[in-house]
C-alpha cells in the first residue's frame, strides 16, 4: 500500500506552491489519463481547482491539471508541493514522497501498470527511493 | 553547456572544434574534421557526438570529412523543454538544415538508433546529395516493434506519464545507467565514457527528449509517426543506395536476427551485416573496428 491520499486543497496562507514535477503528455498512455480523470471528477471539476494529495513526509501537493486545444482533457498535469512561502525544498523528502505518489498513481490506474514493475524499474536503474524497503 | 564544461577525462577524447549552427530555429553543435567526400555520423537516444569519437581519427586519416551533429535536445545542441517541441517530422528537418547548410554532397550517412529515421528522412527527402547509408542497432518501418519496446517492465515503465519525467528527469536514468546496461565492457564504460553522456544533461529539464524519443517509437497503428513509417519503407523497399550494416553481436534491444535480417531484406545490395562485439551501443565496445569497416566499404564505393 501506497501511504498517499485525495485530501482538500489546503489554504495557501503563509505557503508556496513549488513546481516539482510536469507531464506534458498524460495521454502517452492512456490509461493514465482516464485514472486523473475518475480520481479527481475531472469530467465535471474541470480546470476550476487543482487536486490535492497527502504524501508520507505529510507535505500536501496539489495537482495541477493542463488543457490544450484539441485534444482530450487533461493533456497534461503539474506536480506542485505545497511549502512554507520562504523555506527551500528539502530536495530527499521531495524526492521519496514523489515516488510514494508515483506508486499510488501506478496501483490506480492498474492493468497492465503494476507497482512491482514500478519498483523493479526504480531498483534497475538504482533510483535511492526505490531502493528502500517499502 | 559548452565542451570546456565537459568532465577532464571527456574532454580529452573530444579534442575537436565545436561549432553551431542555426537549424529551423534551434543551435545545433556539430563537429567537421577533415576533408574529402562526407560521413556524417548520427546518433541517437540519449547520447551525442561523443559516441564517434573513436571515429574520427580513422576516417579522417583515410580521407574523408566528418560530421557529428548533436541532435537538437541533446549533446551541446540547444534543448528545448516541452514535449511539443519534439517529432520525428522536426528532427528530420533540423538534420536536413544542417547538411542543407554546409551544402553536402556525396554524403554517406551513419545511422545509429533514432539517427536511424532521421537519417534515413534526410537521405530519402535529398537523395541527390546522398552516397550511401550505414545501418546500426536502428529501424526503419513503422511495425512490428521490436519485442523490448513492448514490455512493461522496465521500457513501457520507464517512459510512461510522470514516471519519464522522474525516472529519466529527476534520475537522468537513461543516459548514465541506461547506456551501461547496454554495452559488453561496463567496467570499462564507466571509467572512460559514462560522466561525459551524463555531463551533457545536467538539469532534469535538458533530458526531456530522453523520456520524449521512446514515445514516438510505433507500438500500434495509432502511433504519431505511423504514416512517417510507411514512408521510411516504402522509400528503403525502393532505394538502390549502396548500404553496409554493422550490428552489436550481443544487441538485446535491436536483435540482429530481426533487425539487421529486415535491412537485409529491404536493401538487398546491402553489405553485411558484419557482427561486432556490442549491445545497442556497439561503438563503445568496437567503435575503431567499426570505422575500419566503414572506410573499407567507402574505399570499394571509390
Amino acid at each position: 500500500m501506497t501511504d498517499v491520499g485525495i485530501i482538500p486543497m489546503p489554504s495557501l496562507d503563509g505557503m508556496r506552491l513549488a513546481f516539482v514535477l510536469a507531464e506534458d503528455r498524460i495521454g502517452h498512455d492512456p490509461e493514465f489519463r482516464a485514472f486523473f480523470t475518475r480520481r479527481f471528477d475531472l469530467g465535471r471539476v474541470g480546470l476550476s481547482r487543482p487536486g490535492c494529495l497527502r504524501a508520507p513526509s505529510g507535505t500536501a501537493y496539489a495537482l495541477i491539471f493542463i488543457g490544450r486545444s484539441g485534444e482530450a482533457f487533461p493533456s497534461g498535469v503539474e506536480i506542485h508541493a505545497i511549502v512554507p512561502a520562504l523555506e527551500p525544498l528539502d530536495e530527499a523528502r521531495t524526492d521519496c514522497d514523489l515516488w510514494a505518489i508515483l506508486r499510488w498513481i501506478v496501483e490506480g490506474v492498474g492493468g497492465i501498470w503494476t507497482v512491482d514493475a514500478l519498483e523493479a524499474t526504480g531498483r534497475l536503474f538504482r533510483i535511492p527511493s526505490a531502493m528502500r524497503p517499502a | 553547456m559548452t565542451a570546456v564544461d565537459l568532465p577532464d577525462n571527456a574532454r580529452q577524447q573530444w579534442p575537436f572544434q565545436p561549432r553551431y549552427a542555426r537549424v529551423n530555429l534551434w543551435r545545433m553543435h556539430y563537429v567537421d574534421e577533415g576533408a574529402g567526400d562526407p560521413v556524417v555520423l548520427l546518433h541517437g537516444n540519449p547520447t551525442w557526438g561523443f559516441l564517434y569519437r573513436d571515429f574520427v581519427a580513422p576516417l579522417t586519416q583515410a580521407g574523408h570529412r566528418v560530421i557529428i551533429p548533436d541532435m537538437i535536445g541533446f549533446g551541446l545542441s540547444e534543448k528545448p523543454t516541452r514535449e511539443q517541441h519534439h517529432s520525428l517530422d522536426g528532427h528530420i528537418a533540423n538534420l536536413t538544415a544542417l547538411l542543407r547548410g554546409l551544402d553536402l554532397q556525396r554524403v554517406t550517412l551513419v545511422c545509429h538508433d533514432w539517427g536511424g529515421p532521421t537519417g534515413l528522412g534526410f537521405a530519402f527527402s535529398n537523395l541527390p546529395r546522398v552516397r550511401a547509408l550505414v545501418l546500426m542497432s536502428t529501424w526503419g518501418w513503422p511495425l512490428p516493434p521490436a519485442e523490448f519496446h513492448t514490455r512493461i517492465f522496465p521500457w513501457r515503465t520507464m517512459h510512461a506519464p510522470l514516471i519519464g519525467p522522474y525516472l529519466l528527469g529527476r534520475h537522468n536514468a537513461l543516459a548514465g545507467r541506461g547506456i551501461y546496461l547496454s554495452v559488453v565492457d561496463r567496467r570499462r564504460f564507466a571509467s572512460r565514457a559514462m560522466s561525459a553522456y551524463e555531463a551533457v544533461l545536467p538539469d532534469p529539464a535538458s533530458r526531456l527528449l530522453t523520456w520524449v524519443w521512446p514515445r514516438w517509437i510505433p507500438l500500434d497503428d495509432t502511433a504519431r509517426a505511423l504514416q512517417r513509417f510507411v514512408w521510411l519503407e516504402q522509400q528503403l523497399r525502393a532505394s538502390s543506395l549502396p548500404a553496409l550494416l554493422i550490428w552489436g553481436r550481443e544487441d538485446d534491444i535491436f536483435d540482429p536476427a530481426i533487425f539487421a535480417t529486415r535491412f537485409k531484406q529491404l536493401l538487398p545490395q546491402a553489405e553485411g551485416p558484419h557482427l561486432v562485439t556490442g549491445r545497442h551501443f556497439l561503438q563503445e565496445d568496437s567503435g575503431p573496428e567499426i570505422a575500419d569497416h566503414i572506410i573499407d566499404f567507402l574505399r570499394r564505393l571509390a
